[in-house]
């Protein structure tokens, strides 16, 4: 009875059934994640709990000035990461014919993109803080951040440059322009979406960092906004990571939650406006 | 030529010049700074490397003695590594194979957003999480004192690079054109048949590349790990035991660096255990990449 | 598009970048932060600091920035000249001296409070309530494995250890061990700070540990110690007051000989009526008693 044809059909029923069930795990496992990260969160979230500093440990009050000191960070890591990564993406895309530069380019990149988040953070304690003597800054922070954002950037950037349509150059060639006039009315407007959309993506990861940040820009409790580039700021990431070993006091335990819902939904915010815009200004066409 | 484009050529060099040697600027710096970072972790491992009786290659971490022992910490964050891809590899294979035959490209759409929304969890909310439920689930189940263990970090470790495996998994397994499916289906072949024969040897290269570059996240990851591993220097007992307490690399820095003085012989051996991190790291992504965009030979 | 044109050259010319680089490095390479005073170090002392900031802050409007670390942390970040103030919860060593012989350190008490060995409640009201010293260290040599060798029930122990830096640990394992940096081969976990043992002791049914004094509740119970000569000292507020208990330590704070004013502004505060204040609410002892 069991010839080759049913011991087939069987092992293809178990495959399905695998499959599914795989299926079934992996969405299992997103709900609880989601799930969790939003019912504890959302009690413990208010205008209040956003808009008040935190104090005793971060068990009472909010998380207003991590809020103000992560946003800080990414944003001005932003714009620090932009220029660099826009110049990189049209070297590789517009003045580059040098194949051994542009392999070597894309290994320095794809390297920044592996080093782990606590050798970055070594080596802005090493660099900056003892070797350049800034101390524990929030904008070597910043710089650090934009570092490790660079890869995502330039070759998100990259990517939308190389996806302009031939036809788009050659007919500026006829036109006679030169190769930044080409540059600045072709390639730039045109992978605009890439450069931002780049940009999101990589704000929404640097947000959530914790070990490149909490040795060389972070404090713990004391700093509201800083008056100078060589001062400490507190972030959500780090503010999550104190609380998080105080995890029997049920206080502790539930601004950390808040905290987390409020990072998450940072993040989620960034990169859901990168996809938007990604699909919105695509579909809109090339003029 | 034209006067215009004469007049042109002597006015615009000046501008192109400026604009080309930026972009040309830029392009150095990012090679710079990639090797500066790695030509500082270098010399900064120097001081442990030279001095004498280090023990590095052995299993005791005492930096008041001068031993600083990299086994222990090295056999634990490749044992967490194993875990995590024991767990992760298998179920992101199998529902990257489902998703992928789903015909619906809206419902296809919606779980990529869906996973990307995953991949942004950051890695501090996962230890948090590993933290509030994971221990205490862990340590109930297997009647433990402590869910600090080595399986507890191997568990979250999995399901943190689930999401970015699954999705290159599942691009990997889409590029496969539909007609080889139809062709296949066409000869009579089952599901599972179209799948090992047709679809696997044709995707094998990208998912190897996903593989890999779940490996080097897995390696490299750091707060999620450091809040549940437990921080024990030692090989555990029997060495295979996950139920027991371990460290690993990054736990180990992550801790530890803050505490170190700076210049040291105990931060230089922190910096050369980075060091060894970050090589092996930039290795497995540099690998990675290499068998993702490797083109496929038309069968 | 040719409006956007000059603006787009401005921005991407390399002078401009060069000057908004130099700019920033000029700011970084200046002064560090204007009176806002660093403090960083031990978990122990960090309460006690962080609560007297808050007050601080209001009545003299001079921010205080508050990190923790461990003591061995709050000494190096102190001697490299990353921070105003050192919080430790023990001496500092000879080998720390000798690293930095060339800065002058002064050491203020500004607590008292006792590292006490600390176990699960349930073994506590099992009935082990006391133990010698010899018996403590042979839990974290390895020596005994289970609570039923000091009367307790038939349960392996579970030893939770310390960091080798924090201030705790070293006082610990001095009393203990004879040596602030023995090696505990007995050890199941090694937790950081304060807040992380008493979360694992608190997990546990059968662990021991050490913890402050200032953090020991329903359910991580302290361990009276039994001396030599038969006496049996409770962890109580009057036996570290008057030192009798063998884990009496000082909560102290650090300065260099150049450390600014609003500084010594700080440790004043934190000698006087408030910051004393802040230290009894934290759970500690009070210097000046």
């Amino acid at each position: 009875m069991f010839n080759v044809r049913n011991r087939r059909h069987f092992s293809e029923q178990c495959f399905a059934f695998a499959a599914r069930l795989s299926l079934i795990i992996c969405a299992g496992v997103l709900l609880f994640l989601l799930g969790s990260i939003f019912t504890q969160g959302i009690s413990a979230l208010s205008l209040e709990f956003l808009f008040t500093p935190s104090s005793s440990f971060g068990k009472s009050g909010g998380i207003f000035y991590q809020l103000f000191g992560s946003l800080l960070m990414v944003l001005a890591a932003a714009l620090l990461v932009l220029p660099l990564a826009l110049g990189t993406a049209l070297f590789c895309n517009s003045y580059n014919s040098n194949t051994g530069l542009a392999h070597v380019m894309d290994q320095s990149l794809y390297a920044l993109n592996a080093i782990p988040s606590v050798t970055y953070g070594i080596f802005g304690l090493i660099f900056f803080v003892n070797l350049l003597n800034t101390g524990i800054s929030w904008f070597v922070g910043s710089i650090i951040l934009a570092i490790m954002m660079l890869p995502t950037v330039t070759l998100s950037t990259y990517q939308a440059m190389a996806a302009i349509p031939k036809i788009y150059h050659e007919n500026a060639a006829a036109l006679g322009l030169t190769r930044t006039e080409i540059v600045r009315r072709v390639t730039l407007p045109q992978s605009f979406h890439g450069i931002v959309t780049g940009l999101l993506i990589g704000l929404s990861r640097a947000i959530g960092e914790t070990a490149p940040i909490m040795f060389i820009a972070t404090a713990f409790s004391g700093v509201t906004v800083p008056q100078s580039l060589v001062e400490p700021v507190s972030t959500l990431p780090t503010h999550i990571l104190e609380l998080a070993q105080q995890s029997t006091d049920p206080q502790a335990l539930q601004n950390a939650w808040g905290a987390s819902l409020t990072l998450v939904l940072l993040a989620a915010a960034f990169s859901g406006l990168a996809l938007f815009l990604r699909s919105r200004l695509n579909s809109e066409g090339h003029q | 030529m034209s006067t215009a484009s004469l007049l042109r050529g002597k006015i615009a060099p000046r501008r192109r010049d400026v604009t080309k040697a930026y972009c040309q600027a830029s392009a150095v710096l990012s090679i710079v700074i990639v090797s500066v970072i790695l030509l500082t972790l270098l010399i900064q491992s120097l001081p442990v490397l030279l001095s004498g009786d280090n023990g590095l290659l052995g299993t005791r971490w005492n930096p008041d003695e001068g031993k600083f022992g990299i086994i222990a910490p090295l056999f634990g964050s490749v044992f967490v590594m194993l875990i995590a891809t024991i767990i992760a590899f298998p179920i992101g294979l199998l529902t990257a194979i489902y998703i992928s035959e789903t015909r619906s490209s809206k419902l296809r759409r919606f779980i990529k957003s869906v996973l990307e929304l995953l991949a942004g969890i950051p890695s501090i909310v996962y230890g948090f999480i590993g933290v509030a439920y994971l221990n205490i689930w862990v340590a109930d189940l297997f009647d433990l004192q402590s869910g600090r263990i080595i399986l507890t970090a191997g568990i979250l470790l999995g399901i943190m690079i689930l999401p970015t495996f699954l999705t290159l998994t599942e691009d990997a397994l889409s590029a496969v054109p539909q007609r080889y499916r139809e062709n296949a289906k066409s000869l009579g072949l089952y599901r599972h048949e179209v799948f090992t024969d047709i679809i696997f040897p044709q995707a094998k290269v990208g998912i190897a590349g996903a593989g890999l570059l779940a490996l080097g996240r897995a390696l490299g990851e750091t707060m999620a790990v450091m809040l549940v591993i437990g921080s024990l220097d030692r090989l555990p007992s029997p060495l295979f035991n996950p139920l027991s307490s371990g460290q690993t690399i990054t736990s180990k820095l992550g801790r530890e660096v803050g505490e170190s003085a700076f210049g040291s012989v105990h931060f230089s051996a922190l910096v050369f255990m980075s060091f060894i991190l970050v090589s092996i790291t930039i290795a497995l992504t540099i690998l990675s990449h290499y068998f993702l965009t490797r083109k496929q030979a038309d069968v | 598009m040719s409006l956007l044109n000059p603006q787009l050259g401005l921005i991407r010319s390399s002078m401009f970048k060069k000057s908004i680089f130099g700019l920033s490095a000029f700011i970084l390479a200046a002064c560090s932060a204007p009176e806002a005073v660093n403090v960083s170090g031990s978990s122990t002392v960090l309460p006690a600091v962080s609560l007297a900031a808050d007050t601080f802050v209001k009545e003299t409007g001079i921010s205080v920035v508050v990190n923790a670390g461990g003591s061995g942390s709050g000494f190096n970040q102190l001697a490299e000249g990353q921070t105003d103030i050192g919080m430790m919860s023990r001496d500092i060593t000879a080998s720390e001296l000798e690293k930095f012989s060339a800065i002058d350190f002064t050491k203020i008490a500004i607590g008292r409070d006792a590292v006490v060995p600390t176990i699960s409640s349930e073994i506590y009201e099992a009935g082990v309530q006391a133990l010698t010293l010899a018996q403590i260290a042979d839990i974290y040599s390895g020596r005994v494995d289970n609570w039923v060798e000091f009367g307790g029930p038939d349960r392996a122990i579970f030893a939770v250890d310390k960091e080798a830096s924090r201030g705790t640990r070293q006082i610990f394992m001095g009393v203990v061990m004879g040596n602030p940096k023995a090696e505990t081969p007995g050890t199941d976990l090694v937790t950081g700070s304060n807040n992380e043992e008493q979360t694992a002791l608190t997990q546990s049914d059968s662990g021991i540990g050490m913890l402050s004094f200032a953090w020991l509740n329903e359910d991580v119970k302290g361990l009276s110690i039994i001396l030599d000569d038969g006496r049996v000292i409770a962890p109580s507020l009057e036996n570290i007051r008057n030192g009798s208990f063998p884990f009496v330590r000082d909560l102290l704070v650090i300065t260099r000989s150049d450390m600014k004013p609003t500084a010594q502004q700080f440790i004043d505060y934190l000698l006087g009526p408030e910051g004393q204040d802040a230290v009894e609410q934290s759970g500690y002892i009070q210097v000046s008693k």
